[in-house]
């Protein structure tokens, strides 16, 4: 049973990606600790810090484009679920600060002495547990995830309105985070962080190693990803996506397809926002600007949606040229992003990988690469 | 906040009640001129006195001004002025009519100086001097604010106004001055208790705490028991005004919120387009007005009263104008796929931010309130401000043209018989791709009309129309699209529910909370309260 | 009243919905038997599609009782509950997987189990593949089996559809407008294979093609503004009054 979908998931593309992302979690990390500063080849620490915030990214824009690509559910949320993910690894990392802190409180966090707390919020116990947190980190995003789901698919909300109220969603997460009162160090979020799992999480060490766990995170999650696409159920989704009420006249159950999609994509934003936070030092409610989620979707559409590469390929080269960009001219970024989005939904439908497979499909045969402009997918919300 | 535009309020009442008939002008300004001469305070206190004697309240803003410590000597001439603004220079104004009188550097001139126990006699003076002034309404406003600041020492004064008083609504606030005075004054218990009942009758929010107070701190049992029970009669009437006053708030937000949904509801009911511009649109609006305002504000002061009037259709144009390049540039190449125009509009609501940011730089723009909009009035205990009545006014009234856009022009019927069923539209002759570029524009043209209202109420800033976005959003899902009606029951709804859920939760939790409220909602009525049905819908 | 209950597949018993005001089905009474081929013809908007809707669980009634097998009482399950009882539906307007092959449309319409598990992880057997390998034999799309269903015609896509039909192995079909867009000798075909399906499984056909109907030479039925106008073979009804006023014209 296991081994069928695992056979299934290991097409070529699959072993080649993953071999690809085992090669640099390996071989980056070594080139920056072990090759000196002057060689060509060496990666010094901020780029390796900012290529392990991207490879976050790249989970994050892979775990929308499971819901998004395949089953055509424009979740304008997934922010909040790599949020959720990033406060729970952060709330271990501020336990982990123990009488480091400011105020030299071995177990209140700062923020909480200062607000006067005298004691730790019941949502806080655990978090002291590595093991805890990391369940935390895919538990929350996955049950939220799973209420909200079994909720909107079950009235059949579909369509922009759902994409509207995942929106809502996680504006009223970020209200809900700028309070003090929720325990979560309101505006300014959990950061200063010291130690994880007893490294310091400024030492290079640490860094190359969060990196390389980036980069085996998301090669697991492109192997299940694909394991996933390439079932039947990965077909179901798609059935789902270009047509949901014919797939009910044949006995899918759309409303548990979703779900379960939904909810394995929420888990996997989660780990992403976990991987991110210790890398960037900090977690604040800005990352559940509803802002914040539709970046996510535009990376997933310039890559190419409804393909495992795309997303992967679309959050590099965006976020890429955003550092880029905010770095030679600030003033023209958010031009630039507005332009992106228009570009790609006008011109681009299929993003930068449909460009090249189309592109070496017409380097083959005509008639077959005009076929691929023909039917480009059919929208989730058209198509019913 | 209030209590400036209080006195501000009441010092134009004074000034309008005693304008036509001043008593005797000269002799008022040569008691005036001896400021220049009081060095001590003893002195400053005798010139008060005299002009108490004057009675005459064309005194009165000189007085007030000379508690302000606004009431200032130049030193080269000696002559008194009240003045305006600080800084190196200051301009100056007649101390009686308060007419600009040039400016002088701020070096030049001499503070009449003032000491608490002047300002308490200044207090006095001017209280003892309006409440006899001629113009019922000033005479009333004094007898407010003894009211709100009891003074035992006014109670001989008061009944002797009591006594001459023939205006009976004037005189009933005498008395409750006068019962305010008696309860912090050490008067037989009979006395207060009848003060008490007075106050009882009376009402409203500013009784409570000063009834509190003696009950906390005499001693006599029939006085707290009295006090009790006025206190709880009076919050239970007053809880009757709180949910008014709730009512009222709501209302108006939901004007806000329908202003800024309605034109929304029109693209997404007509195109099943959700135009993530449109709060981008709004601001474009404010940014009109703004832009309007500053051309006023340097080539023609006087029409400033006028700027918003010019502001509207320029807002509707400019507004409607890039929806309509929006619509033919963009979204007429995305019909059918309803995700898709989503993050394409957005793309187009950055760019906009940003170009305004560019343009006008990332921090608030000043818009001003022309006259007529600024102040507030009270209702019974209900508080209303004019802009906030204005915005209920307005939208009301672009609602209703609206309505009879949809319902009696020919552009309406035409573009409901394509909200209703697309295909059957445009095989019965109706361009549709005009019926959608105008649509939008329209719908986009009320988003910059809603723009200039708000810039009334809110920052005009690149952010202004993010602030919106969700929250019409949410109006138009819970109302439904294709039913304007349906916006309008959804805005108040959401705007009342907010501001009674408020004072509970405080705004942030209501906020979340209705935002929750509706994620429920969605899963019963997934179309909203006024969905269309039928088979063009679910296709 | 009892007895024809139990014997029969599918029974409706003074149906009725209506949308806005609009009683779109009034009072509708049918009974189907296991194994029959029922036709249904009917002017435009005669609430045929609408009744499909609401044995398939598209639509709920307002009134009336719609059981299946005698007991199931289908207005209380969903669609996917409703095909997974055994009731299949080809709809009006051809509606196949378009992105998927030919072959993977046919594979993912097959009765087996849908939940989510069993969709991750399990394989086609051996069995399942004949049995693709059969169908595809019989809609005579073997040979543009690895196609995407887009690019077939549009009798091709009707006649998958049907054969999707038939993957799901259902108990009652409920085909609408099966050639609507084929060519004569396709007609023929189609009604040949409806036939040869008949008798091992309950057909409902709804068609406005009388040489088809006449083809099928089976019970009709005449719906009208939402009720049974007549029923019979179709000679007894093409002579009925009120049936040719109605539908057939004169
Ligand atoms: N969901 C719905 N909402 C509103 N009206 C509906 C709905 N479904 C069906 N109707 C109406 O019910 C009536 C019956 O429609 P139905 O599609 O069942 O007719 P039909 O017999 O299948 O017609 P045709 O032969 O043209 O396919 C029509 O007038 C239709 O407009
Ligand atoms: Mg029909």
């Amino acid at each position: 049973m296991i081994t069928g979908f695992l056979f299934r998931a290991l097409d070529r593309k699959a072993i080649l990606v993953a071999l690809a992302l085992m090669a640099i979690a390996l071989l980056v990390p070594l080139s920056n600790l072990y090759l000196p500063a002057s060689h060509p080849l060496h990666v010094p620490t901020h780029i390796l810090s900012l290529s392990g915030k991207y490879l976050t990214y790249a989970l994050l824009a892979l775990a929308l484009d499971l819901v998004w690509g395949y089953c055509g559910i424009l979740s304008l949320g997934h922010g909040a679920f790599f949020a959720l993910g990033g406060y729970a690894m952060g709330m271990y990392l501020m336990r982990q600060i123990g009488t480091r802190g400011v105020y030299g409180n071995p177990v209140l966090p700062d923020f909480m002495v200062f607000l006067n707390w005298k004691e730790l919020p019941w949502y806080w116990y655990g978090f002291d547990q590595f093991w805890f947190a990391a369940l935390m980190v895919v538990a929350v995003p996955g049950a939220l995830a799973f209420v909200f789901g079994w909720f909107a698919f079950r009235s059949r909300v579909s369509g922009v309105y759902l994409s509207i109220i995942t929106q809502a969603l996680t504006y009223a997460l970020l209200l809900a985070f700028f309070r003090n009162e929720m325990g979560f160090g309101g505006n300014n979020g959990l950061t200063d962080f010291k130690d994880i799992l007893g490294y310091s999480v400024q030492a290079r060490e640490t860094r190359a190693a969060l990196f390389a766990a980036t980069a085996i995170a998301l090669a697991l999650a492109f192997v299940i990803c694909s394991g996933i696409v390439n079932s039947r159920y990965g077909k179901v989704l798609v059935c789902v996506r270009d047509a949901e009420s014919r797939t009910r006249f044949i006995g899918y159950r759309v409303e548990h397809i979703k779900l379960f999609a939904f909810v394995v994509s929420a888990m996997m934003a989660g780990i992403a926002g976990a991987l991110y936070v210790p890398q960037v030092g900090i977690i604040n409610p800005g990352e559940f600007a509803p802002a914040n989620s539709i970046e996510v979707v535009i990376w997933t559409a310039v890559g190419g949606r409804g393909t495992l590469v795309g997303p992967i390929i679309g959050a590099i080269a965006v976020n890429g040229g955003k550092s880029y960009f905010t770095a030679a001219f600030p003033e023209f970024w958010l031009f630039a992003l507005g332009a992106l989005f228009v570009a790609t939904t006008l011109f681009l439908p299929k993003g930068i990988v449909g460009l090249v497979s189309g592109g070496v499909a017409r380097l083959r045969t005509g008639r077959e690469a005009d076929r691929i402009e023909e039917t480009l997918q059919p929208e989730a919300g058209a198509a019913e | 906040m209030r209590l400036i535009i209080l006195l501000s309020g009441l010092l134009a009442l004074i000034l309008a009640a005693t304008m036509p008939v001043s008593a005797d002008e000269a002799e008022l300004r040569a008691v005036i001129a001896k400021f220049s001469e009081a060095k001590k305070f003893s002195q400053t206190e005798a010139v008060i006195e005299e002009l108490q004697a004057l009675g005459d309240t064309d005194a009165v803003p000189t007085l007030n001004a000379l508690s302000d410590g606004l009431l200032q000597v130049r030193e080269s001439d000696g002559a008194v002025f009240i003045i305006k603004g600080d800084g190196e220079t200051v301009d100056l104004l007649d101390p009686l009519t308060r007419e600009a009188a040039g400016t002088a550097p701020g070096a030049d001139l001499r503070k009449v100086k003032v000491k608490n126990s002047i300002r308490r006699l200044i207090a006095d003076v001017v209280s003892g001097l309006t409440l006899r002034a001629r113009n019922s309404a000033v005479r009333l406003e004094a007898a407010e604010t003894m009211f709100s600041r009891p003074d035992p020492a006014m109670i001989a004064t008061l009944d002797g106004v009591i006594a001459e008083e023939t205006d009976a609504g004037v005189k009933t606030a005498f008395m409750q001055a006068r019962a305010a005075a008696v309860l912090q004054s050490d008067l037989p218990e009979a006395d207060k208790l009848d003060a008490i009942a007075l106050m009882r009758d009376r009402g409203g929010r500013d009784v409570l705490p000063i009834l509190t107070a003696i009950g906390a701190s005499t001693q006599s049992d029939a006085i707290r028991a009295a006090s009790r029970e006025a206190i709880a009669s009076i919050e239970e009437s007053m809880m009757f005004w709180d949910a008014g006053q709730n009512i009222l708030y709501g209302v108006s937000l939901g004007s806000v919120l329908l202003l800024a949904a309605i034109g929304l509801a029109i693209t997404f009911g007509v195109m099943g387009v959700i135009n993530m511009a449109h709060g981008e649109m709004v601001m474009l609006g404010a940014y009109t007005t703004f832009v309007v305002q500053e051309f006023i504000r340097t080539s023609a002061p006087w029409a400033f009263d006028y700027s918003l009037a010019i502001a509207l259709p320029l807002a509707f144009c400019v507004s409607g104008a890039a929806g309509l390049v929006m619509e033919r540039g963009i979204i007429r190449f995305l019909y059918g796929r309803p995700l898709e125009t989503l993050l394409a509009t957005w793309g187009v609501s950055l760019i906009l931010q940003q170009a305004v940011r560019t343009i006008f730089g990332p921090t608030n723009r000043e818009v001003g309130n022309p006259s007529w909009m600024s102040g507030s009035f009270e209702v019974g205990e209900l508080l209303i401000t004019t802009n906030r009545l204005w915005i209920v006014v307005f939208s009301g009234v672009v609602f209703a043209i609206l309505l009879l856009v949809l319902k009696r022009t020919r552009f309406g019927l035409q573009m409901r018989a394509v909200t209703q069923n697309r295909p059957m539209a445009s095989s019965m002759g109706i361009a549709t791709p005009w019926v959608d570029a105008f649509t939008f524009a329209l719908g986009s043209g009320i988003a910059g009309i809603a723009g200039v209202a708000l810039s009334q109420i809110d920052n005009v800033s690149p952010n202004l129309g993010q602030g919106y976005i969700i929250d019409s959003f949410m109006v138009v899902v819970f109302g439904g699209v294709g039913n304007l009606w349906g916006t309008l029951v959804g805005a108040m709804t959401l705007g009342i529910a907010n501001k009674f859920l408020e004072p509970y939760a405080g705004a942030v939790l209501a906020k979340i909370f209705i935002l929750v409220l509706i994620i429920l909602f969605i899963q019963k009525r997934p179309r909203g309260l006024f969905a269309l049905k039928g088979r063009s819908v679910e296709a | 009243m009892n007895e024809r209950l139990t014997r029969s597949l599918l029974y409706l018993d003074g149906v009725s919905v209506s949308f806005d005001g609009f009683k779109a089905i009034n009072e509708l009474s049918l009974t189907v038997e296991p194994g029959e081929m029922r036709a249904i013809i009917g002017p435009n908007g005669a609430g045929k599609t609408t009744m499909m809707d609401i044995i398939t669980g598209k639509t709920r009634p307002d009134t009336g009782t719609v059981l299946f097998e005698g007991s199931v009482d289908l207005t209380k399950h969903d669609e996917a509950a409703i095909a997974q009882l055994g009731i299949g539906r080809k709809f009006q307007k051809p509606t196949v997987f378009e992105s998927h092959t030919v072959e993977d449309n046919l594979e993912l319409a097959l009765k087996r189990d849908h939940g989510i598990v069993a969709t991750l992880f399990n394989s086609t057997s051996a069995d399942q593949k004949t049995r693709i390998e059969e169908i595809l034999d019989t809609i005579r799309l073997t040979h543009r089996r690895a196609e995407r269903a887009a690019d077939l015609s549009h009798g091709q896509k009707q006649w998958l559809e049907i054969g999707m039909l038939l993957a799901q192995d259902p108990k009652l079909l409920l085909v609408d407008e099966p050639v609507a867009g084929m060519t004569d000798a396709e007609t023929v075909e189609t009604a040949k294979l409806l036939r040869g399906i008949a008798g091992e499984k309950a057909v409902i056909v709804v068609e406005h093609d009388m040489t088809f109907i006449r083809d099928l030479d089976v019970k009709v039925t005449v719906l009208a503004e939402g009720s049974v106008l007549a029923e019979g073979s179709l000679d007894h009804v093409s002579a009925d009054e009120r049936v040719i006023e109605s539908y057939l014209g004169r």
